[in-house]
């Protein structure tokens, strides 16, 4: 209870301090409150708009895109690098497609996918879910290939089949990886959605934020741009958690 | 422990016949011979040294026995297995020798997963055989808890019970330190006495090769080919380590000089080339 309580304060009082200067600077107005408003400011806020359901609202829009585009790029994502690691021919030409797509913000893809798909929460959802997919792609591909050999001629030696190296190697092998891929492409789709839906959504977090601007709303900017934030590390947290339970043989450094 | 006596051991069967065994392989766009024309037996329940200079390609050797590298030439007659037994040759890495992702006990039993043996059954096994070599209470362990000693102590469990008639060991103790490498061997040696296996041992240490060994077959560097084979009838158990006898040390010298010999053929022939 205590350990806990000092790891806590360990990753806490920096954040702590912050709070603290930004709350003193404001009640003495050294900063502007009308740019800067106190944190204590920003908490009222944040409870006034929680009890009239507006953040319940646009955090659940902003978490349901980025769930779906998140779960169908991991899925292509996965599948496709699998494919490529089978296939040496699809990986050499797929190369040079991957890495232009790669080094292209993913965001100067939407008109081009709303032209495809219509002005539509699936366009959206297809643009987070490109992105998540071209991370797990990458991610995964490095994982298969970095495989020792040893351990896959290991397996063959004692009679495993191909399905039994897959299942008893390769998978167990990749899957720290493939859990740090997860956390990392997460929190990509997490920024993408946000991103989008500062370009081009009604609700959402995204298109909070750009309204909170547009009518100069500087309190519900920064309770939606802290949200965002908190969003990010709550889910870092459940995926880092995930990934210690899920790889056990691993050191865990931390 | 039961001192097993060789003599009572069926030599009638050889269970493995390599003939002319080449292999090439390209590196950098040239073409390396790593094994040349290399030829040997090893009978059911024998004890096998292949011992050479390092870079003579004993690795390789192994690979191809196991079945794991074709050869470019020649070939390798199939290890018949004995009755109601997996076939083939179990290898014993000489590192990265267990699945990190894998339990000691998992890693142990993983050659009777493979034969489809139920997991209530391996396990045990597996736990009874990790007991008999103190490694009880790590069963759940994983391989990183453990020391390199272990670590190869349980891959050489695992490769005993695979249930394959043959052993092919690549220097397994060769990260060991010499108490460890000491404890590890008189275990090799209580195994192979009380399991009846057949063990293709590659090592670079003379010591090593005599102590174990039944036979001893000497590699010559780069391309490996056989340059000499040695009987070693001394009895077991051996203890000449601490009191030599005159057989050991004369067996000894011969294989020094067999080794001195292609070391400097290989000098020669580097310079030539």
């Amino acid at each position: 209870m205590i350990a806990a309580a000092v790891a806590m304060a360990r990753r806490a009082w920096l954040v702590a301090l912050i709070l603290g200067c930004w709350q003193a600077l404001s009640h003495w107005r050294v900063l502007d409150p009308l740019f800067f408003p106190a944190p204590t400011t920003l908490l009222a806020t944040l409870a006034a708009l929680t009890a009239s359901g507006e953040i319940g609202h646009q955090v659940m829009c902003t978490l349901e895109r980025t769930a779906v585009g998140f779960g169908l790029g991991v899925l292509w994502g996965t599948l496709a690098s699998v494919i490529l690691s089978l296939s040496a021919v699809l990986r050499r030409a797929s190369e040079p497609l991957v890495a232009a797509l790669y080094s292209t913000p993913r965001l100067t893809l939407l008109p081009m996918v709303m032209l495809v798909v219509g002005v539509n929460d699936f366009a959206r959802v297809l643009l987070v879910a490109l992105g998540t997919a071209l991370l797990m792609m990458i991610q995964v591909s490095d994982a298969i290939r970095a495989v020792n050999k040893d351990y896959v001629d290991m397996a063959v030696n004692y009679g495993a089949s191909r399905i039994m190296v897959i299942r008893k190697v390769y998978l167990p092998a990749c899957l720290p990886q493939i859990f740090t891929a997860l956390r990392l492409a997460f929190s990509r789709a997490l920024v993408l959605t946000i991103s989008v839906e500062l370009l081009n959504s009604n609700d959402g977090l995204g298109s909070m934020i750009l309204s909170a601007w547009q009518t100069f709303a500087i309190e519900k900017l920064y309770v939606s741009i802290a949200l965002a934030g908190a969003l990010g590390l709550v889910f870092q947290w459940l995926f880092h958690q995930l990934e210690r339970r899920m790889a056990p043989w691993k050191d865990q450094a931390a | 422990m039961a001192v097993y006596n060789r003599k009572t051991v069926t030599r009638a069967g050889t269970v493995l016949r390599c003939a002319g065994l080449s292999l090439a392989y390209p590196t950098q766009g040239k073409c390396f011979l790593a094994l040349n024309d290399v030829s040997f037996e090893v009978r059911r329940g024998e004890f096998v040294s292949v011992i050479g200079p390092s870079g003579c390609g004993k690795t390789s050797l192994l690979h191809v026995l196991a079945g794991l590298l074709p050869p470019t030439a020649g070939s390798v007659e199939p290890l018949d297995g004995e009755p109601g037994q997996a076939p083939g040759a179990a290898l014993v890495f000489q590192e990265n020798s267990l699945f990190p992702w894998m339990t000691v006990v998992e890693n142990a039993a993983f050659g009777l997963e493979m034969r489809k043996v139920g997991k209530a059954d391996r396990e045990c096994r597996a736990a009874h055989m990790l007991d008999r070599f103190g490694l009880a209470g790590r069963e759940r362990d994983y391989p990183r808890q453990l020391s390199t000693g272990m670590k190869q102590r349980v891959a050489v469990i695992r490769a005993f019970l695979s249930g394959a008639p043959a052993l092919l060991m690549d220097e397994p103790f060769a990260a060991l330190d010499r108490q460890t490498r000491m404890q590890a061997q008189r275990e090799l040696m209580d195994l192979w006495e009380s399991e009846h296996k057949t063990v293709v041992f590659v090592t670079h240490d003379v010591d090593e090769a005599l102590l174990l060994s039944d036979r001893i077959v000497v590699l010559s560097a780069s391309p490996g080919t056989v340059v000499s084979e040695f009987r070693v009838a001394m009895e077991r158990p051996r203890a000449f380590l601490w009191e030599p006898d005159e057989e050991y040390l004369a067996l000894k010298r011969r294989i020094f000089a067999a080794l001195h010999l292609t070391s400097g053929l290989t000098r020669y022939a580097c310079a030539s080339s």
